[in-house]
């Protein structure tokens, strides 16, 4: 049988795509990710001073925006302490701006499984149910984005993190309406996500466990279960996460090995025909995500599903809304210890670094971002920007195919590749900042 | 007659007026006023290829990102000519955001080349002409979610809008940030914020608050209905304004200690005289810690 090419325009995934398919003998042999309209935010912010980067980098995506936010502030903050200038974060200051970003990634993750992987899941095994997903998912983003903004001032785009800190102070009565917040959306979670009570869900470490979770997650399991899609989607298997964090371990994890990572040896590349850049790590392709920061953090459900089913379609789901529990738990324990009496920024206002250069990385809803700011005479000269899809998406090397296109290569029609292509989450904005 | 057509296009943009509007808390609601053919995350009766490729009704046209005559192509077809299909068919558009209505962030990468719809900055592009009778701008980065529905709710009931020189509803925009802003007694009495992360002091005069003269009312309708930017000590960066986003943002540029720019409308005289009048009292109370623990 011959190769046959179809072309294939994705939408609704925070812009569009489009993809090019080659088939051969009934099956997806390649896959061209293309993106279209590079819209230099790098460029935009060459010639003005360090911290406009707080204000310009979290409208590079309105998704994620706060974790743009956290990530150029970490650039800027290591660059102080490279050019010898302390940043004593206080605690407060700390937890605040763990707090916000995790309140982000949560919104990402419940407005992906409820616009994105329930309705498409249904329409391609041809089940489509009346339900109103997307009500869910705005009901959630709204509550938790709204406890957000209790410290964050606003959602989406705020720049209430800054160099040394955090610019609000806030009350017990702040602490205590964004505590109610996280008990609505905990809640949400028991009653409508996984139909089981939270410290029950926190307790599943096996997959002999998982016929227990009921609500929509427990619907989304059997439709994936009973429609033998539970083992598709499988790409390389190697997992690397930048960013730490609370929760989370920098690490990559290759089979049963984990070890140590260096952003130094991340390599970006220009690919052709697409103005997204492709990123490696020592040459090999990995994937970023929910996914990896289960496997390289060795969340035990996680290991647990990933030693049957490896990295498909069932793990990598599973694994994003999973997070969710393990946030709305940080969100929790958070809020409740946040020592209020501490100051909320530690570096006086009139001290600033200069010269300096620094790399700020924070895991963004889906994976790890990376920024990296150059300045001079308080100016920046040079900022790059590396985000979760790049990793995700790239076309790959010589040696190998990239991660999402290796997932695709073998599915026997366009509807599954990209339902499989969507369980990345892609982000098209960011990957073309 | 059925309910008005409703479509959302985007051209160079970030998506952040979408996410806005979805946090909206009645956003079902306000939909269910509108037959929502396309829209750029949600499930419309429409694909995007569709509404390029063929002809959609539209009576309702929503505008977000920044606008190029050529060089971005979505399935084959030039963005802008689409939105003109639809601004053509459309009875009003809407452009929402600084970057439909004004060229905003994404004007900066080209600035002769990228603009708003109507506006380039302030000026009228060549477009303005023809579809000003149908225009209502809400520039804003993002666009807030209630303002958006108040226009959308406004047009689904059939109600006139009041607009200014700028086609900005003026029940929006005819206040300042500043109102309602939570510290206004450290504005009134010239005292200044002495850091971030203070509940204290003005951030008007050291932090680069740009309140006293954007147009918005993040003050009065707060975002996520619970706060805004200098309700939490964060300069407000001017979004809404044409000019958005300006250089040094986290500063306050001045003339001999003075700022630069001066409040909306306010004279230099008239401030300097004020200033003189406050700077000659020092007044306990805003010297002090508004609140404090373990005291």
């Amino acid at each position: 049988m011959k190769n046959i090419a179809i072309k294939q325009l994705i939408e609704k995934i925070e812009g569009e795509a489009e993809l090019d398919f080659t088939f051969s003998n009934g099956q997806i042999e390649d896959v061209k990710i293309n993106f279209g309209f590079y819209r230099g935010i790098e460029d935009i912010l060459k010639g003005k001073d360090a911290r406009d980067a707080l204000v310009i980098t979290p409208r590079v995506c309105g998704i994620c925006n706060h974790a743009h936010l956290i990530a150029s502030l970490r650039a800027i903050e290591d660059g102080y302490k490279r050019a010898r200038v302390e940043v004593n974060l206080s605690s407060k200051a700390k937890d605040i701006r763990e707090f916000t970003l995790s309140c982000e990634l949560i919104q990402n993750h419940i407005k992906w499984l409820y616009m994105t992987i329930l309705p498409q899941l249904e329409s391609y095994i041809g089940q489509r149910s009346e339900e109103n997903y997307a009500i869910k998912a705005s009901y959630l983003s709204s509550t938790i984005t709204k406890a957000l903004a209790i410290f964050a001032g606003q959602w989406p785009h705020s720049s209430y993190a800054v160099v040394g800190g955090v610019s609000c102070d806030p009350t017990h009565l702040d602490v205590i309406q964004a505590q109610s917040l996280v008990e609505e959306s905990i809640r949400f979670f028991e009653k409508v996500v996984t139909g089981m009570s939270f410290e029950e869900y926190l307790s599943i470490d096996s997959i002999k466990e998982l016929p227990k979770i009921q609500g929509d997650l427990g619907k989304l399991l059997y439709l994936i279960g009973s429609n033998d899609m539970a083992t598709i989607g499988k790409s390389h298997d190697r997992f690397i996460v930048f960013g730490e964090s609370p929760i989370w371990v920098s690490a990559k994890s290759v089979g049963t090995l984990r070890s140590k990572v260096d952003t130094r040896y991340v390599k970006e590349s220009i690919q052709k025909n697409t103005v997204a850049k492709a990123v490696e790590y020592k040459k090999r392709l990995y994937e970023v995500g929910s996914l990896s920061r289960g496997m390289v953090a060795k969340r035990p459900i996680i290991k647990s599903l990933h030693k049957r089913y490896k990295d498909s379609i069932l793990t990598r789901i599973f694994a994003r809304v999973d997070e969710v529990s393990v946030l709305l738990n940080i969100c929790k324990n958070l809020l409740q210890n946040l020592v209020l009496e501490e100051p909320s920024c530690t570096l006086p206002l009139n001290k600033m670094v200069l010269n300096f250069e620094g790399v700020g990385i924070v895991e963004a809803a889906r994976g790890s971002l990376i920024h990296k700011t150059k300045v001079k005479n308080g100016k920046i000269v040079n900022y790059e920007i590396i985000t979760p899809t790049q990793w995700n998406l790239s076309h790959g090397t010589k040696e190998e195919q990239g991660v999402a296109i290796k997932a695709m290569v073998g599915a026997k029609s366009i509807e599954e590749a990209t339902f499989i292509f969507r369980t990345f989450d892609v982000c098209s904005v960011c990957t073309t900042q | 007659m059925g309910k008005p057509k409703l479509l959302w296009l985007q051209s160079i943009s970030c998506n952040g007026n979408t996410h806005s509007f979805l946090n909206h808390p009645e956003l079902f609601s306000i939909l269910a006023h509108f037959e929502l053919l396309y829209h750029p995350v949600l499930e419309t009766n429409y694909s995007l290829q569709e509404v390029i490729k063929r002809s959609v009704p539209c009576d309702v046209l929503i505008l977000e990102g920044s606008f190029v005559q050529e060089g971005f192509l979505k399935v084959g077809v030039e963005v802008s000519s689409t939105i003109e299909t639809y601004a053509k068919k459309a009875k009003y558009i809407i452009t929402a955001g600084t970057c439909a209505t004004f060229g905003g962030i994404f004007k900066q990468k080209e600035p002769d080349k990228i603009s708003g719809f109507a506006f380039d900055i302030e000026e009228k592009t060549v477009r303005y002409t023809q579809y000003a009778s149908k225009l209502i701008s809400l520039p804003g980065c993002p666009v807030h979610p209630r303002w958006l529905s108040f226009v959308l709710l406004m047009v689904a009931n059939g109600k006139k809008i009041e607009i200014d020189r700028l086609h900005r509803p003026v029940e929006l925009y005819g206040y300042t940030t500043h109102m309602g802003c939570i510290r206004n007694e450290y504005f009134e009495w010239k005292v200044d914020a002495k850091n971030f992360g203070l509940k204290e002091g003005c951030l008007f005069y050291e932090q680069g608050c740009q309140a006293p003269f954007t147009r918005g009312s993040c003050n009065k309708i707060l975002w996520n209905d619970t706060s805004s930017k200098t309700r939490v000590g964060t300069p407000c960066f001017g979004c809404t304004e044409s000019t958005f986003p300006q250089s040094s943002l986290f500063f306050t540029k001045t003339n001999m200690g003075i700022p630069a720019k001066m409040p909306l409308g306010v004279p230099r005289r008239a401030y300097l005289t004020l200033t003189g009048v406050t700077k000659s009292f020092k007044i306990k109370r805003f010297s002090e810690r508004l609140l404090e623990y373990n005291k």
